[in-house]
């Protein structure tokens, strides 16, 4: 059961980064539609605001899935690393825990600010809480696939 | 459409509910002095699948995160909630970024103990 959560956990988690990285790189300043029709323009010139619900629930959900998965690496992971003496790999993970909880903590404003019609006196704020969902994504996405095959992946 | 109807319908969603923005701001605070002072309302202990309002060390490790989840929600809702709403439609957006950005920050500072 909890190898098929961890499935799930993290086929939810590749959704989300392709969301909000489309949304991320969106949102970045300058014309996304002129020029040629290159793949990081085609990747940009999405419609930002379309994107904002999936990501709320894709968001919600993976940490749900994180939190019921977490007594699981309390034990086993988390143990096995402070046996091996291996404290960054902990400290990564103390992070992704803090960046998922501050995450949760933004979603509202987050999605009411991505909610129509758009405030054009908000399109900075909008852009930068963008961003920070999208680094927290992004860190936590590479630290649980770090440490889900960290056996493999250190001599 | 008039001037009038067209400011109407440009009034933001955030600025109808501007405690929402207060939420996420005091989230982050909350989350990290509850962690900074290792407090939590309550503890999970995953060997004995229960949760304790205290420390009971004989039961194996902690998790503390669902505490200070949860306390961050109770406390930053409470205090949203009753903020005035004079006061909180003054706080510009920006905040709801900055704050946050600079909670992330201090996470960052704060557990480069992992790392020496």
């Amino acid at each position: 059961m909890i190898v098929v959560l961890l499935i799930v956990h993290g086929l939810l988690a590749v959704a989300l980064v392709g969301a909000i990285t489309h949304q991320a790189l969106s949102v970045v300043p300058g014309t996304a539609t002129a020029g040629p029709r290159s793949f990081v323009r085609r990747f940009r010139s999405v419609n930002p605001a379309a994107y904002a619900n999936a990501i709320v629930v894709l968001f919600s959900i993976t940490a749900i899935g994180g939190a019921l998965l977490y007594p699981q690496y309390r034990l086993d992971v988390r143990t096995a690393l402070e046996d091996m003496q291996m404290r960054a790999a902990n400290g990564v993970f103390e992070i992704k825990e803090h960046l998922a909880a501050i995450g949760l903590g933004l979603l509202p404003t987050y999605w009411l600010f991505w909610r129509a019609p758009l405030a054009p006196e908000q399109a900075s704020a909008r852009r930068y809480l963008t961003w920070l969902l999208a680094f927290i994504v992004w860190w936590n996405f590479l630290v649980g696939h770090v440490l889900n095959n960290i056996k493999g992946l250190l001599p | 459409m008039t001037p009038s109807t067209s400011s109407v319908s440009s009034v933001s969603s955030s600025t109808r509910h501007p405690s929402v923005q207060i939420f996420s701001i005091l989230f982050g605070i909350v989350y990290l002095t509850c962690f900074y002072m290792d407090w939590a309302p309550f503890r999970y202990y995953p060997d004995a699948s229960a949760f304790y309002l205290s420390v009971h060390r004989e039961a194996g490790p902690a998790i503390l995160w669902y505490g200070w989840v949860t306390a961050a929600t109770v406390v930053s809702a409470a205090i949203a909630f009753a903020v005035p709403r004079r006061l909180a439609e003054r706080l510009g957006p920006a905040w709801a970024w900055i704050v946050p950005v600079v909670t992330v920050i201090g996470i960052l500072i704060y557990e480069k103990r992992w790392f020496v």
